[in-house]
């Protein structure tokens, strides 16, 4: 381009180039434009040494800043556990006994021990604490095997059940399968299940398993199926079968029977979420006071 | 239908006018101005007054409580769900706002609009300063703006009281503990009327207002507007110049006779009719997009008129055809006519919908739902027991406990999760508590659960009245076997 020219008409500027006597005229970007398309760039160059901007192979250019989306929410969760702070204090002041009363106080632990629930706990019994049969047990239902109270539930899951820890919920029955023969097992699953059957309550002791039951379980079950909380053995005497109500179900259970396990959650959870779960798990039907 | 020609005059206004139009008395002027105080005092008063409502509510007889998600207007109460009740309101305005359009044009946006209010109201302040300081001086330039932002702010308080407390709203706002929503409110609102009405003026209706827009489809051959007569204006001169014989000899009235060189018509072009329009439209143009139908420059030609002892009416509200009718005085408005019964039935309607939604709206929203998961729990003693989230709230002047029953179930006994034994009906306190959900258990004694799914009906009345609050219908589940 050597000189520039005007076009006559409209008194612009031309570019200088010319196809078959055509020129263009010289219509540049417009300033405007020219200078927000600078600040991008000034913008996205700002942006990729300050910030994490593109991976390697291994890693990640971290950037100055060492800004992560892991680290803020590190720090959103820790600001909602500051603004937590006062009532997880409260919870942990509070007698166990005495925070269901305060109704502020009950439901903070049951949303809180709801969330902790669904987490931890929902796994085995099940989100709504439902249980499976054959497997876990119903936490709303009114059958405990190691005690309802709200001090119980709590030492039931500080320190879990058969876990291994000193205070750990420990029992153990004998697998009869080894001691009795089959057709006495079979004798005393049918007395056992006489036990929740009201209408047989005079009959039953001229079943031929009465006396084995009197020999062998009624130690830890009690004489009338009654069950003992402190040895974690269960009621035979109501309609709650955890292991399956059949007849061939409480044969394998007297068997070789099967005994839940728990952890002990004080070594995972704090005092505070323990105790919201506790208040949870009291709350749901089957609480005793 | 018939449709009127509405001239754009936006592209081709005047250049040179007035920064503030003149002022006129007059008719139109003085309707104008009772209507604006009245709104306004609708507007400022409305939050401060009070409605004994008891003591866990509050006192405002009109307050928008978002937090509570609640509205409340004197003895009513809406809620969310209420919110087809409001569509009620909103047809009933359209159709209003229609009807009034076809009877009497631009009325609303000439005496009623927001932008026209608070524009004038602003033409006031800024004449007011000039009278009191002198017209261009620097304490008037002071004055000006600080009276203007203080309006504006005082504007957009009166919008927030509506939503706050309004006689504890003041206090809050200095002592910065009145919700971040309040401030963000007031200062936005602030701005918006502080540039609408100080600056943007007249540019909201010519260039950002959809409603100008809309007239040629509204107004109809027999809708009133401002007109100009142009039979008895034209050919415009200067007052000294003779007028047109046919003008002042009426029994000779032939206009097509009527010759330019004869004489001048009764318009002598003192532009009055342009210096006091709010919007600076001048109306001898015709009919125009620019005109908001407010009648100053029907006041100011009056005057005009009155004062070179010419019949009045040159300018004057009429029907769109009436400059070729050729009368001194104005045609009879039709005010029934099919497109106005029309609206005033529609009208009708969305009121009669309203009446009736208010009358129907439930005090009381109850709500009980199966819990999620198991579908019923097994007790020990052999009864069967079905989990539910119950959810009262109602809004009623006066409710301290309610007693609920199931039916549909022999024998089954209601508890809740805080309370102890079962019964066959539980009873719920609500001192002040407007809303309350609780785990709901219901229990069918052994032998009396149902096999699968069973209809119930779970249903809460008043403990000190025994009415009944609610009922709901739902299902109780039990085994199979």
């Amino acid at each position: 381009m050597s000189e520039q020219e005007r076009d006559p008409l409209t008194g612009q500027l031309t570019t200088g180039h010319e196809w078959d006597g055509i020129k263009e005229l010289r219509t540049p970007i417009p300033n405007w434009w020219l200078i927000t398309f600078v600040v991008t760039w000034v913008f996205s160059i700002g942006y990729l040494v300050l910030y994490p901007s593109f991976a390697t192979t291994k890693d990640y250019a971290r950037g100055l800043l060492g800004w992560s989306s892991a680290k803020e929410l590190g720090q959103a969760t820790e600001r909602a556990r500051d603004q937590q702070s006062s009532w997880r204090t409260q919870i942990l002041a509070t007698p166990l006994e005495k925070i269901e009363a305060n109704e502020e106080l009950r439901r903070f632990a049951v949303a809180g021990g709801q969330a902790a629930f669904n987490e931890n706990c929902a796994g085995c019994h099940g989100v709504g604490a439902g249980g499976q049969i054959g497997q876990f047990p119903s936490l709303i239902d009114d059958d405990w095997l190691w005690g309802g109270k709200i001090t119980d539930i709590h030492a039931t899951i500080r320190h879990g059940i058969r876990d291994g820890g000193d205070e750990t919920r420990l029992s153990a029955m004998p697998a009869f399968g080894e001691i009795l023969k089959p057709q006495e097992i079979a004798a005393t699953a049918d007395f056992v299940l006489s036990l929740s059957d009201r209408s047989r309550d005079a009959s039953r002791a001229s079943l031929p398993g009465a006396a084995l039951y009197e020999t062998n379980c009624a130690a830890c079950h009690g004489a009338k199926g009654e069950g003992m909380r402190d040895a974690g053995a269960p009621r035979l005497d109501d309609a709650i079968w955890l292991y399956g109500s059949s007849r061939e179900a409480v044969i394998r259970q007297i068997a070789n029977p099967k005994m839940g396990q728990m952890p002990a959650w004080q070594s995972r959870l704090d005092e505070a979420t323990i105790r919201m779960l506790t208040v949870y798990v009291h709350t749901l039907g089957g609480g005793e006071k | 239908m018939a449709t009127t020609t509405v001239i754009d005059t936006v592209s081709q206004r005047r250049p040179a006018r007035l920064p503030i139009p003149q002022t006129v008395r007059g008719r139109y002027r003085t309707i104008k101005t009772a209507i604006a105080w009245a709104l306004l005092a609708f507007y400022f008063i409305t939050p401060w007054i009070r409605w004994d409502r008891g003591p866990s509510l509050p006192d405002q007889a009109v307050l928008f409580d978002l937090p509570g998600r609640r509205l409340f207007v004197f003895g009513l109460e809406f809620w969310p769900q209420d919110l087809p009740i409001a569509v009620g309101a909103l047809v009933l305005g359209a159709f209003g706002l229609f009807g009034a359009t076809a009877i009497a044009g631009r009325v609303w946006c000439g005496f009623t609009c927001p932008q026209t209010v608070w524009t004038d109201l602003f033409f006031t302040v800024e004449r007011f300063c000039e009278r009191l300081f002198g017209k261009g001086t620097l304490l008037s330039n002071i004055a000006k703006p600080v009276a203007q932002i203080a309006l504006a702010v005082l504007t957009a308080f009166g919008f927030a009281a509506f939503f706050n407390d309004a006689p504890s709203f003041p206090l809050a706002l200095v002592t910065g503990t009145a919700p971040l929503g309040a401030y963000l409110a007031i200062g936005i609102l602030s701005l918006t009327t502080w540039l609408f009405a100080a600056y943007a003026k007249e540019r909201i209706c010519l260039h950002m207002c959809p409603w100008p827009r809309f007239q040629a489809a509204l107004l109809d051959r027999e809708s009133l507007v401002v007109t100009y007569q142009r039979w008895r204006g034209e050919p415009r001169g200067k007052k000294r110049a003779p007028l047109r014989p046919e003008l002042s000899d009426l029994t000779a009235l032939i206009r097509e006779a009527s010759s330019f060189d004869t004489g001048r018509g009764d318009c002598i072009d003192c532009l009055r009719c342009v210096n006091v329009c709010p919007t600076g439209v001048d109306i001898r143009d015709g009919l125009q997009m620019g005109c908001i139908g407010c009648g100053l420059c029907v006041d100011a030609c009056h005057e005009v008129m009155t004062r070179i002892d010419r019949p009045t009416g040159l300018i004057r509200f009429d029907v769109e055809g009436s400059d070729r009718a050729g009368s001194f005085s104005q045609a009879k408005v039709q005010i029934v006519r099919p497109k106005t019964l029309l609206y005033a039935v529609l009208c009708l309607l969305a009121f009669g919908s309203m009446a009736v939604g208010i009358t129907r709206m439930e005090s009381v929203l109850l709500d009980v739902e199966p819990q999620r998961g198991q579908p019923f729990v097994q007790l020990s003693d052999g009864s069967v027991r079905n989990d539910f989230s119950f959810r009262l709230a109602h809004r009623l002047p006066h409710l301290d406990r309610v007693v609920i029953r199931a039916e549909g179930l022999d024998g089954a006994s209601l508890r809740f999760a805080t309370e102890e034994a079962g019964q066959e009906t539980v009873a719920l306190a609500m001192p002040g508590n407007r809303r309350i959900s609780d785990r709901l258990f219901i229990t069918a004694a052994p032998g009396q659960a149902p096999k699968g799914r069973a209809n119930i009906r779970v249903i809460v009345s008043d403990a000190e009245s025994g009415a009944t609050l609610g009922e709901v219908e739902t299902y109780f589940w039990g085994p199979a076997r």
